[in-house]
């Protein structure tokens, strides 16, 4: 999921960047005190999950976590993972400071919109709220693939056959997310509701 | 009372880090580099071979390669990798001409990409090697057959045809030592690296409590 550094024009550069920091204004405006340790772990687990390969047939992926993460935090989501990459690109030169903009956009756009679009179904419970937890986790992979598709969009590549590769290589990890998702969405539900707050606000 | 609050959070953080850590490190205990390109070049007379690989071990197939010239950024060949993401050029003429410094940058699909340079010093002395014979040659038939210079000529050819000779095995001999130096710069993720960086994550949101709070206090 992360864009390597010197692939976009500045352009996309640019825009990605713009995009993140109005994100990040407003995730950091909506974050209030007692939220901070909600968002710390939530950057942390992201932050561990995108490092780690799991072996899925031929290729290894790693996981995202964006669904979670829009799950439980919102807007909040966008300054977790802004500082997650940050970290990522200063220690292990992963992704990179110029596209920083444009990686936290891929991986945290996803994350809001998936917070919106499930939020109600979510606040419902019983069945509907355990399938939307799985198709959040999922979607957002799903919408993450083709936003890298679209920033590439310019580099050269086509559209489709990088939105092809991207999806078919994300297919297992959709299915993976939705599951983590859905598990983590259960297991808070009955032990510690209130890490799900964000939801019902 | 929101400090009763914090700690119970506090405390349900803690698990619920516990256990995402464990679910990770557990079930998939050896942490990578997630998708970096890297690419390495070394020089073998007047070829130069490349080798691209997705970190840390696998190979970037049917990826793009870009020589370029490091400085001006001139394009000078493009190839793509074979199924083993090796790729092999002659050394430009040009390049060798005018001792560039080659950057090689492999582009493998989805937005990953690496670099590698390689110096002038790292792969001309083949490249002269390698033309030497032909200006030798060329000025041979022009000089006059004089018994003594014949004579010194053909110790100079020797020479370098020795010369020649022993870079070859010498390139031969240190392949590995080069490999395994080219593997020792990969910085590979470590568990601290990880864990440095989850310190990190904890250390800026402790911070930006420490801030609010302050606020609060204070307003």
């Amino acid at each position: 999921m992360h864009i390597s550094e010197g692939v976009l024009s500045p352009a996309v550069l640019g825009g990605g960047a713009a995009l993140a920091a109005v994100g990040t204004a407003i995730g950091l405006k909506k974050l209030d005190y007692e939220a901070i340790p909600r968002v710390a772990i939530l950057a942390a687990a992201f932050f561990v999950a995108t490092l780690i390969h799991i072996p899925v047939g031929p290729v290894a992926e790693h996981l995202v976590l964006n669904g979670l993460m829009g799950l439980l935090l919102g807007w909040l989501a966008v300054p977790a993972i802004l500082i997650a990459l940050f970290l990522q690109a200063l220690l292990f030169q992963f992704g990179g400071l110029t596209v920083l903009g444009v990686n936290t956009v891929t991986m945290a756009a996803p994350a809001v919109i998936c917070f919106y679009a499930f939020r109600g179904f979510l606040r419902r419970g019983g069945i509907p709220a355990s399938v939307a937890a799985f198709a959040c986790g999922a979607t957002a992979i799903l919408l993450s693939g083709l936003l890298v598709a679209a920033a590439l969009l310019f580099t050269g590549e086509g559209f489709l056959q990088v939105a092809e590769l991207v999806l078919v290589a994300h297919i297992p990890v959709m299915f993976i997310e939705g599951i983590i998702t859905l598990f983590i969405f259960l297991f808070l539900k009955k032990v510690n509701p209130e890490m799900l707050e964000g939801i019902y606000a | 009372m929101p400090e009763r609050l914090l700690s119970k959070r506090t405390l349900t953080a803690l698990r619920v880090l516990g256990l995402l850590l464990l679910l990770f490190l557990m079930a998939w205990a050896t942490p990578a580099l997630a998708h970096r390109v890297l690419v390495f070049a070394f020089a073998e007379g007047d070829t130069i071979h490349t080798e691209s690989k997705f970190v840390p071990n696998d190979p970037v197939r049917q990826g793009k390669i870009l020589v370029l010239e490091a400085k001006t950024g001139q394009e000078l060949l493009t190839g793509q990798t074979d199924g083993q993401g090796k790729f092999s050029f002659k050394i430009p003429a040009a390049a060798a001409a005018q001792k560039m410094d080659l950057k090689i940058v492999a582009e493998a699909a989805m937005g990953h990409r690496g670099e590698w340079l390689l110096k002038a010093d790292g792969y001309l002395p083949g490249a002269k090697v390698a033309a030497a014979p032909s200006p030798a040659a060329a000025l041979a038939p022009a000089a006059p057959p004089s018994p003594a210079t014949s004579g010194s000529k053909a110790a100079n050819v020797d020479q370098q045809a020795l010369e020649a000779f022993l870079n070859k095995v010498l390139e031969r001999e240190l392949a590995p030592i080069n490999e395994k130096l080219t593997e020792l710069t990969i910085h590979r993720t470590s568990l601290s690296d990880i864990l440095g960086g989850l310190g990190y994550i904890v250390g800026f949101f402790g911070l930006w409590a420490y801030l609010q709070s302050k606020r609060q206090r204070d307003s």
